[in-house]
């Protein structure tokens, strides 16, 4: 009988079929939105992408809110709906052809318009992880957003019309501990070792060494030799550019030279070179992490705090006390030419002070718990753990409430009027898509909806803008150009456009629902035409 | 039937059609026929139906294209599923184009995609030539300089300059998790694959020696494996298949064995997976994102109704969402794109080669010293004369006294000749002007 | 901004008359067309194309006349694949050799080879790395580790060895085949 071969996790048939997404959120990011149900208002062509993106890598569940009955037009842009299915309810046949895509998602609908739900059965909305709307007329933007505002669900509100697209997040407050850096620094305490770290620093004698031993160093070794040699003679850290080559320069006059007077290839010396730029800094906590940790949800907890604000205030008193100032350490080593006995020994090293500091910080974590009279299984040491190895790149998002852009007297009018004096501010789309939104309330259509309405609606258009421009205090926009445009489009939902729209939106709703990566703050605007975007905050 | 394009399920595409505005391009002409002609006449090549393949195929179908084919070597995997949503698991193993081809046939109806299961290296120059523009959604960089040199031999040059209608653009998509890029490029007239080729970055390799001798990372363990300890002790009696999960099986143990024998944490199934098939990470939302961007590209390139993109874009939704636009530079000395047959006119048929070699050494606008040649003949490449390699040398010598038309080398053909005095292999075309050009 | 006016037109399928009739040489094979005619070998080097029409298969044979291998022959053969000169070349050591950066499967440890290629480095980059691992080879960071220890150990028996496998005999307990010139 052969030997069974050993079973892994890895092979199962969920983890074979996420492989390439497991690879970014991980297992617990996948966990997050196997358990996470969304809601869609409108199945419209960009609705049905937003949820495709979604249904594809296994959201739990979603509900589709939407009162029309489908026309050919849908047809013409909306992949999830097709020729037959003319005249019947929209939510329906978009559910029944988004689960088509994955068996392990459940979906449902319902046949009413938002603004019917929400004042036929205002707890609707009560238990959904995420809200998404498109092709929202204002009243009901405003009527939602101060509803999901109450609730503190994030709510994203979507626009697609002619070759511009427009995404809008409203969450009160998100919290993230894995924002996945594009590049994250070391966490290599050169400045200020720890004990073991300098116990094992001060055991190694550069120049005792044997030439093989002498070039199989880790970096991070010579690094620390040649700064604490630096900190000595200068009584602190190289500061500027000029402190930084001298200290490269004393880095390389250790290169060993051969019986010829000429320097060996000494790799690590020359890593170590390199690494003066991004290693050689004052270990500090981070301003925006300090922000988080002096933040008065951290300070002041309650019994309703979240387990971020737990975790943080435990993350604050470590730093406060056996932390000496400092977050827990990172304990990644970077990888560094050596050989395999004195890197693994660096490495351990990094690891056990890591492993101790994070369990000092579960202690206080238990301690919080105690104090604030929840169970101690409410944390797990796990998510301790992960918080204390991000906890340099956590990010706290706080968000406005799109109903206060509504109200002149709320909305951030300065921005407005700054942007649009640049010339080059895609700030004048959001003016122009605001001015086709109370057209919309006004003439109960689009502008350029109907082809021989065309002219006359640029007309209208200029004025719903002026009334919204003036109100805000802004001159008039200046160029009709935009106006003009956006009458072309009539209301027209190019699916290209929709399409990237969709997965964006979609991919925002991943991040609010597996609290990783950073989410938009908080309006993001494409123009398809000239393939440039732009974020604005409001 | 004849006036689909007139139909109101298209009303969205009609609207930018058929009017015009201030942002479209100067030679746009508001018109019913450009729908017309997206849908009757406009023909597309999408090259892969994978993660972008898939979105393409139906973005472009919802755009009014319908005359679409698509080609790709693949079958459907478990893997492709989180993103690909085309494919079903009832078709794993089946053709990728294939079952995409029929997918979009079905639900968009008067979409008439046509599917090619094979490599894009399988076709030739009247496959590709018949088409409007080509598309890519491709994972591989080797098929994109394929499909890039491809299109550039089919332009055609009038006195050095670039016959328009032997243009067709190429609009490219890549992903790698929540980052992804778009670009147009339009063969001979701007930047191309090989122009940026340092766009993309090499492949992570280690040295040898420390996955030999000194490992730290589990990555070196499981090249270790890999690149030694496979070969030596090739326990399947065949090369590594990724897809085999008892080579994968197999790799894990001894990567297991050799990282606990070095005290090296971290070495997981996923990891070895990853490593031995080079798997980049993908997900629906960026390949959605992407594919829609080449989508508008393709649209506004087959309609004028405005600017292409110049020339290309980044996307990066990792922290927020961030985009960025910038025109890639055409490479003057592109080994590809700026390879503007030079025309070598050769007086008498029975010329032999040596009197060429001369030729080339004695004209003053070449003044070469010694040129190796080198030729496509009946689509295989032959080597007529190298001086410079002894055992290249011995071997062409004797094609010296052969004349022009025994070596196969008739009117029109490209010689590819390399020699100190250019920076890169020069390709020069031949012309006879005694023979009986056919003129048509 | 660039008119394609053919565009519009409906394109017949397979006829050109004024097209080219032959793909076009890859940047590939344009490249390694280059290489390989620029090629500037010392004169320990020589190379075998056993088919002169393939430029991308070939062999370098290297005859070392000083140093620990002088008098030895040996084979590498150079793969030269599609996405040259993006990715290396796959270069092997076809002769079984005593040395501490070639291991008894041909494998080759110079840096140009994997981690530090480029694409502005040459064949002729190559030969020459190769040529020089034969001058000096490199116990520092070894691929042979048994003769990487003792060359580090004893200059004299590491050359005794050297001597002792190109002749065709063992070392330790493997058989290495005569390569003597």
């Amino acid at each position: 009988m052969a030997s069974p071969a050993p079973k892994s996790p890895e092979q199962s048939e969920k983890n074979r079929k996420y492989d390439r997404q497991l690879r970014l959120w991980g297992d617990h990011g996948q966990a997050s939105l196997e358990g996470a149900h969304v809601c869609l208002i409108n199945a419209t062509g960009l609705g049905t992408e937003i949820l495709k993106s979604l249904v594809l890598p296994g959201i739990g569940a979603f509900t589709i809110v939407d009162g029309k009955k489908i026309t050919d037009e849908d047809i013409g842009a909306n992949f999830f709906l097709d020729s037959e299915s003319i005249s019947k309810s929209r939510a329906q046949v978009a559910t029944q052809m988004l689960l088509e895509l994955n068996p392990d998602v459940r979906g449902d609908y319902v046949d009413e318009g938002p603004e019917q739900i929400l004042s036929n059965s205002p707890d609707f909305f009560n238990n959904f992880a995420v809200v998404v709307a498109t092709a929202l007329p204002e009243k009901a933007i405003i009527l939602l957003s101060k509803k999901l505002w109450e609730l503190d669900i994030p709510l994203i509100i979507c626009r697609s019309l002619g070759f511009v697209a427009h995404i809008r997040v409203q969450v009160r407050e998100h919290t993230v501990i894995e924002t996945h850096p594009d590049n994250e620094n070391p966490d290599l305490r050169l400045d200020k070792p720890f004990e073991s770290l300098k116990k094992h620093m001060d055991s190694i004698n550069l120049e005792e060494m044997d030439l093989k031993d002498h070039s199989h160093l880790p970096y991070s070794i010579i690094l620390y030799k040649y700064l604490d040699k630096w900190v000595t003679e200068h009584g602190d850290l190289p500061k500027n550019y000029k402190e930084k080559q001298e200290l490269r320069e004393s880095i390389r006059s250790g290169i060993r030279i051969d019986e010829h007077g000429i320097p060996i290839d000494e790799e690590n010396f020359e890593e170590a070179m390199r690494a003066v730029n991004t290693c050689v800094s004052r270990t500090t906590v981070p301003s925006g992490v300090m922000e988080v940790l002096n933040d008065d949800r951290c300070i002041n907890l309650t019994a309703k705090s979240s387990s971020f604000w737990i975790i943080a205030k435990a993350i604050r008193d470590f730093m406060e006390n056996e932390g000496l100032g400092l977050l827990p350490l990172k304990g990644a080593v970077p990888d560094m030419t050596a050989d395999t006995e004195k890197y693994i020994a660096l490495q351990q090293i990094y690891h056990k002070q890591a492993v101790a500091d994070a369990e000092a910080v579960w202690r206080r974590t238990l301690q919080l718990l105690r104090q604030l009279g929840r169970s101690s299984d409410s944390i797990s040491e796990k998510d301790v753990k992960l918080f204390c190895r991000y906890a340099g790149d956590i990010h706290v998002e706080r968000g406005s409430c799109i109903a206060d852009e509504y109200d002149s007297k709320t909305t951030n009018a300065n921005e407005i009027a700054q942007s649009l004096e640049n010339p080059e501010s895609m700030m004048v789309y959001y003016v122009v898509l605001r001015g086709v939104e109370k057209f919309q309330a006004e003439y109960n259509s689009y502008p350029g909806e109907f082809d021989d309405h065309v002219e006359p609606d640029i007309v209208k258009l200029k004025s719903c803008i002026s009334k919204l421009l003036g109100e805000w205090g802004c001159g008039p926009l200046a160029k009709d150009d935009y106006v003009h445009e956006f009458c072309r489009y009539g209301g027209s939902e190019l699916h290209s456009v929709s399409a990237f729209l969709g997965g964006l939106a979609a991919q925002e709703t991943i991040k609010f629902i597996t609290n990783q990566y950073k989410p938009i703050h908080n309006t993001f605007i494409y123009d398809a035409v000239t393939s440039n975007s732009a974020t604005f905050a409001f | 039937m004849g006036s689909d394009h007139t139909h109101r399920r298209w009303s969205h595409l009609q609207k930018v059609l058929e009017r015009s505005g201030p942002f479209c391009r100067p030679d746009f002409e508001p018109s019913s026929e450009t729908l017309k002609f997206l849908m009757e006449n406009c023909k597309l090549l999408v090259i892969g139906a994978g993660g972008l393949g898939c979105e393409l195929l139906k973005d472009l179908a919802l755009m009014g294209f319908r005359q679409i084919h698509v080609i790709d070597m693949d079958t459907v995997e478990l893997s492709n599923l989180n993103r690909q949503f085309l494919f079903r698991h009832k078709d794993i193993g089946s053709s990728k184009a294939e079952i995409a081809a029929k997918f979009i046939n079905a639900r968009v109806s008067g979409c008439n995609v046509v599917s090619h299961f094979c490599k894009i290296q399988d076709k030739d120059e009247a496959f590709y030539r018949q088409f409007h523009i080509v598309v890519c959604g491709l994972d591989s960089i080797v098929a994109r300089r394929w499909i890039n040199g491809m299109l550039i031999s089919l332009l055609v040059y009038e006195d050095g300059e670039i016959d328009p209608s032997s243009v067709i653009p190429m609009v490219d998509g890549g992903t790698e998790g929540f980052k992804g890029n778009a670009r147009v490029i339009l063969p001979g007239l701007s930047a191309c694959i090989e122009c940026t080729l340092d766009l993309y970055p090499p492949q992570v390799t280690f040295p040898l020696c420390t996955i030999a001798n000194t490992p730290r990372l589990p990555e070196h363990c499981i090249e270790y494996v890999k690149v030694i300890q496979w070969p030596k002790e090739n326990p399947f009696d065949c090369a590594i298949d990724g897809d085999d999960p008892q080579h994968i099986n197999w790799i894990y143990e001894k990567a297991t064995e050799r990282a606990a024998q070095f005290g090296i944490q971290g070495l997981t199934y996923r990891l070895v997976q990853g490593v031995v098939k080079h798997i980049i990470p993908a997900v629906a939302s960026t390949n959605a994102a992407i594919a829609a961007s080449c989508a508008t590209e393709v649209f506004k390139l087959a309609t004028s109704c405005c600017a292409s993109l110049n020339n290309y874009m980044v996307l990066n939704n990792i922290e927020g969402i961030y985009t960025y636009t910038y025109e890639a530079e055409k490479k003057d000395d592109c080994l590809a794109c700026s390879q503007v047959p030079r025309e070598i006119e050769i007086k008498d048929p029975n010329w032999k080669l040596k009197d060429l070699i001369e030729l080339l050494c004695e004209r003053s606008d070449l003044q070469m010293k010694n040129p190796g040649l080198t030729a496509n003949i009946n689509g295989k490449n032959k080597t007529l004369y190298m001086h410079t390699v002894q055992s290249i040398e011995e071997k062409t010598r004797e094609n010296l006294q052969k004349t022009l038309q025994d070596l196969g080398l008739r009117d029109g053909i490209e010689l590819n000749v390399a020699d100190v005095t250019t920076p890169n292999t020069v390709t020069l075309k031949l012309k006879f002007s005694q023979t009986d050009v056919e003129m048509l | 901004m660039i008119k394609l006016f053919s565009l519009k037109q409906a394109k017949k399928d397979g006829e050109s008359p004024k097209a080219g009739t032959q793909k076009k040489a890859s940047a590939a094979q344009l490249r390694i067309t280059k290489d390989i005619n620029e090629l500037n070998l010392p004169k320990t080097c020589g190379t075998e194309f056993p088919d002169p029409d393939d430029l991308l298969s070939f062999k370098l044979i290297i005859c070392p006349d000083e140093g620990f291998y002088r008098g030895g022959r040996f084979v590498f053969s150079f793969k030269v694949g599609p996405n040259y000169p993006h990715e290396p070349p796959k270069v092997k050591c076809e002769t079984q050799v005593y040395h501490p950066n070639i291991d008894l499967e041909g494998n080759v440890c110079l840096n140009i080879l994997r981690e530090d290629w480029k694409p502005v480095l040459t064949i002729n980059s190559i030969v020459y790395g190769l040529q020089y691992l034969f001058l000096e080879p490199n116990p520092e960071d070894p691929l042979n580790k048994d003769a990487a220890e003792v060359l580090q150990n004893n200059r004299r028996v590491f050359e005794q060895n050297v001597s002792k496998a190109m002749r065709g005999g063992y070392v330790g307990s493997f058989f290495f085949e005569r390569c003597l010139k």
